[in-house]
This record gives C-alpha cells, structure tokens and sequence, in this order.
C-alpha cells in the first residue's frame, strides 16, 4: 500500500514538476494542469490564520497549505487535499518540528521544483521517519510488515508503513487514550473481525470506556517488530506467550495464556462450550421473556377488565 | 374482605409474612444487585450513547469495577445467609420441606398456572394460592440460582490467575458468556419482565407492595391474596401464629413514610435501569 501511495504521489509530483518544464504541453494537458486552490476564505480567516503562525513553520509552509481551500488536480485527474490544519499540527507529537523535518529537502520555491521524481519523493518520504526513529524504522523493517512492504512476502498483500498507522501531521505519542483507543480501528483496516472480537474481551470493552491501562492490540501482539504468531520470536509465539501476560499478570500460569481473545462465542468456530453457553443463554432469554411478557399483559388486561386496578377489588 | 379483622374487637390486625432475617437479606439483594447492575450494564452495552457518559459519572471503568466487587460481596453475603438459613432450616426441622407452605414446587404450582391463564382469557375462578405463588418461587429459585452462576463466574474473572491455574483459559472465555448472559436474563426478569410487575405492578400489589419492607401486610389483603393458606391455617389453628396486631406508635409512622419514599426511589432506578437495558435493543 506505502509504495503504491508513493509511487501515486511521487508520479503526480513529478509530472507536476515537468507540466511546468515543459510550457508547450500546457494546452493539451489543460485537463490534467495543476489547479492551485488558494481561495475565496477572505480578509477574516486569512487574518487569524496569519496572526498565530505555528511556531515551527519557519519557512512560511502554512501561509499556503494553511488555507483550508488548497489543493491540486494531478496528472492523472485525482484531486489532491494539500491543506494541513495548522492547530492540528502544533497540536501533534512532531507540532514544535519545521515542516522540512519531514519533508526533506522541501523549499518554498513554488511549487516545489526540488521534486522532481518518484524516487526521489519515495526515498524521502521512508528516510523521514527514520532520520528520528532509526531504532522502530529497523525493528519494523525485520516485522512482518517490513516484510511485506519489500515485497518479500508472496500473494501481493499491501502492507502497512510508518504513516498507516501513526498517522501524518497529527501524529500523537502512543502512550495516549485516544490513540491506545484509535489502534483497535487502525488494525482492523486490514485485520478486519478480529477488532471486533477483540471488543468483546473485557480488555475491549476497558479501553472503549476509557480505562487507559487495559491491553489493545499491541500490548499482545506487540508493534514495530510484529510478527505471526507461527514465527517463534512472536511475542505470542508458544515460548513467548506467557511472558507477553505477564507484563500485566505478573501471577498468570500456563493455562492463562489458553484464554481465547478472538473468539465469537455465537459462531460455530467458537469452541462447543462456548457455543453451546451462548446459545443456550439467547434460548433462554427469548423464551423467559417471551413468557414472562404475556403473563405481564395478560394479567395487566384482567386487571383491567375486571376493575382491579382502579375499582372496587383493590386493596390499597 | 373484612372477615377476621374482628377477630379482636378494636385492633387493627396484620399478618406477618417476612421475619426480620428476611427483611434484611431482602434489603442485601436488592441494594447490591442494584449496584451490580448499574455497574455491569454499561460493560456490556459500550457502545451506547450513555455507556461512556455513565461511567465517567461513577469514576471510570476502575471506579465501576470496585463498586461492582464491593456489591458483588454484599451479593455474596445474602447469598451465604440464605443457604445457611435453609440447611438450619431443614437440619433443625423447623418446618416441612414440601407442602402447602413451601417455597418448593409442587404439583398445586403447575394447575396455578394453568388456572391463572384460563382467568387471564376469563374461563375460569382465579386461582387460590397458598403461601408462595408460582412467580414467587420462580423468582426466588431464579435468583438463588443466578447468584451462583453470576458469583462464581465473576469469581473466575476477579482473579482470573487463580482460575487458570487448575482450569484451562476456554473457562474464562464460558465464564464471560454466562456472566454476561445470565446478568442480562436477570435484570430482564427483576426489572421488567417478572419481579417488578408481580411485587408491585400486578392489581393485587398496585401501585407498591409494602409486605417486605414492613414485614407485615392488612389481614384482608392476605386472605384475599393467599385463600387457600388462610384456610389451611383456619383448619389446623395456626392462624395465632402469623396474625398479630398492627404495630403502632410514632415509629410505624416514620417507618411507613421511609418504605413509601424507598420504594418509589427504588421504582425509579429500576426505571431507569430498565431504559438503559432496552435502549441498546432499540437503537
């Protein structure tokens, strides 16, 4: 997916940079010329945007990709947002970092004629995190995904990259609530139904109610350097499982690792007892109900009718 | 209606249904499973609207779990109580354990019920109950039974370590299911479908009935209500035995006042519970 999305981005920004090489092709490649958008928000909103520049923006970025409105057409007719909400950055974990931090080599020359290929741009866009993070870029280079994203892995799955998951210009520390909340959803992109399952556990329902310490995905399966659970540096490979509990479950056994998270007790996948539990606890309820609320009407009716509630047969 | 009230001339008589043991673990029940269920409710729903909101009121998912452990061992308690009051009850012989009296199913209960739906269409005489109806011992053995179910589940997930130590972890996924399960059953039947409605909402009871708050309810409202006890007791001459004066003096009084406002609280957390149950069911 990463080397799709920069391949995109890369060929878009490249074709940019030649649409404005090559003025003769302007005529013919009208449709697909870059709009820039810088619009219509007025004398107000240009006002306040201007009066509190993000203090990081040195040079100036977010008096353009600061207007709501900004944006461009690509080569091959995509629209593209290029507006970056200037709170929503400071805001961030990287809100004190100069936008070049990332966007490496990035000047203000419009619009941006440093890039001029795809490589370039892809080469860029991967060394970005790791100039900071070298320690996690490696360890998720050796994970599955790392794997993955090389291409290294057989069957052409996409996989995720730094950005996936952690997100651009509001990147936040992980150590957050909201974040150890939003990571349940940003695995299930791809690991659709074992989200859910996961949220059924009470470590699911925890954490979707806002208890900071209960386990998430990660927690278990661990983060940058992510592996299968076949793979036996897995933290929940067979030698590693019971370790992984024990960083929170100082006291657990064996037999805890055994739990079963993802499970949906009202499948046939789930084991017989868990099946068969569930289902007979759904049986119940309907015929307890069921029964319960005819007897409730019926007796209601009688009372009715034979003046009991609010005649002469009452006693209070 | 008044027949034995002039039994003695000039005192308003009662009968005594509950002891004060009775009361008290009444009291034990319905205070804990309160807080169990407004504690457990938005676990189990949260995704609702209110679930989040809900808990923030009662300090988070932390401030929930130690007032669903801090009732959940009052739970335990009246539960210990009343097995220890039914084993003294048959070790010591102190009364039968089948017959009229009982709180044990028998045969009268299943014509009960079969008499009480040919009234409902209007076929036939209601039936004539002796001392405990048939959704009274419904309600009592279900409850009893719950709490087992329930307790020992949530033991098995309070110390979750513990159990997995002679147990495999599939335990603690059935635990989940059952707690779950059996805690939504049990609301439905207390809050909704059975308890509330046959204690207070039924046209006998309408709008609340007292007997176990003060123990003790209006002779004519007992022989209307449970003929075939009153008559039993007529026969053998154990009607001494529960019927007594009504108990007078300024505390009755404040007593009575503090019934009236418990129980409407009561009915309006129960309310309440009840919307938050069928809430998710809705949307």
């Amino acid at each position: 997916m990463k080397e799709e999305i920069l391949k995109t981005v890369a060929g878009a920004a490249g074709g940019l940079a030649k649409e404005f090489t090559c003025l003769r092709r302007w005529a013919g490649l009208g449709s697909l010329a870059i709009v820039l958008l810088v619009l219509l928000s007025g004398e107000v909103a240009w006002a306040q945007e201007s009066a509190q520049p993000a203090e990081a923006d040195q040079n100036g970025c977010l008096v353009c990709h600061g207007q709501e409105y900004l944006g461009a057409v690509e080569v091959d007719g995509a629209a593209r947002d290029l507006f970056v909400r200037p709170q929503a950055y400071e805001d961030s974990a990287h809100g004190l970092l100069p936008c070049n931090s990332c966007h490496i080599g990035f000047t203000h020359d419009n619009p941006h004629q440093m890039v001029t290929n795809a490589e370039f741009f892809a080469e860029t866009a991967r060394e970005a995190c790791r100039n900071c993070h070298a320690d996690q870029f490696e360890m998720y280079q050796q994970s599955y995904h790392g794997e993955l994203s090389r291409g290294a892995v057989a069957g052409g799955i996409q996989a995720p990259g730094c950005i996936d998951c952690h997100g651009m210009h509001q990147v936040q520390r992980v150590d957050t609530l909201e974040y150890r909340q939003d990571i349940q959803e940003i695995c299930g992109q791809c690991h659709g139904g074992r989200e859910q399952t996961f949220l059924d556990t009470y470590h699911g329902k925890a954490i979707t109610l806002g208890r900071e310490a209960s386990a998430t995905c990660v927690d278990c399966h661990g983060s940058h350097f992510i592996l299968p659970t076949s793979n036996p540096m897995s933290t929940l490979s067979e030698a590693n499982h019971l370790e992984t509990c024990r960083n929170c479950h100082p006291d657990a056994e064996e037999g805890f690792t055994t739990f079963l998270v993802h499970i949906q007790p009202t499948s046939t996948d789930a084991p017989l007892v868990v099946f068969a539990v569930a289902v007979f606890y759904i049986s119940m309820i309907v015929v307890v109900f069921a029964f319960g609320g005819i007897h409730t009407l019926l007796y209601i009716y009688r009372g009715l009718k034979n003046g009991l509630y609010f005649g002469k047969g009452g006693h209070h | 209606m008044a027949a034995g009230t002039d039994a003695r001339e000039g005192v308003r008589l009662v009968y005594r249904r509950f002891s004060a043991f009775h009361r008290f673990n009444h009291y034990l029940v319905m205070i804990s499973f309160f807080g169990l269920v407004l504690t457990g409710i938005p676990l189990k729903f949260k995704d609702s609207l209110w679930a989040e909101f809900f808990m923030g009121l009662i300090g988070g998912v932390e401030g929930a779990g130690f007032i669903h452990r801090t009732m959940a061992v009052f739970n335990f308690a009246y539960f210990f109580l009343e097995m220890g009051y039914m084993a003294w009850y048959v070790a010591a012989r102190k009364g039968p354990i089948f017959g009229p009296d009982s709180i044990v199913p028998g045969k009268k209960d299943w014509q009960d019920i079969k008499g009480m739906f040919r009234w409902f269409l209007g076929r036939g005489p209601k039936p004539r109950f002796n001392r405990f109806t048939y959704w009274e011992k419904f309600d009592f053995w279900a409850l009893l039974a719950g709490t087992f179910l329930i307790g020992g589940t949530g033991l098995m997930m309070w110390f979750p370590e513990f159990t997995t130590s002679f147990l495999p972890g599939v335990s603690l996924n059935v635990a989940l299911v059952l707690h779950s399960n059996e805690a939504f059953l049990a609301t439905g039947v207390i809050f909704i479908f059975v308890h509330f409605f046959s204690a207070h909402g039924r046209p006998e009871s309408f709008p609340a009935d007292e007997v176990i708050f003060s123990g003790s309810l209006p002779l004519d409202h007992y022989i209307a209500d449970r003929p075939a006890e009153y008559e039993n007791r007529l026969r053998a001459g154990t009607l001494d035995q529960v019927v007594r004066p009504a108990p007078t003096g300024p505390m009755t009084r404040v007593n009575s006042w503090l019934m009236v406002i418990f129980s409407v609280v009561a009915l309006f957390a129960a309310t309440y519970t009840m919307l938050l149950v069928v809430w998710p069911l809705l949307f």
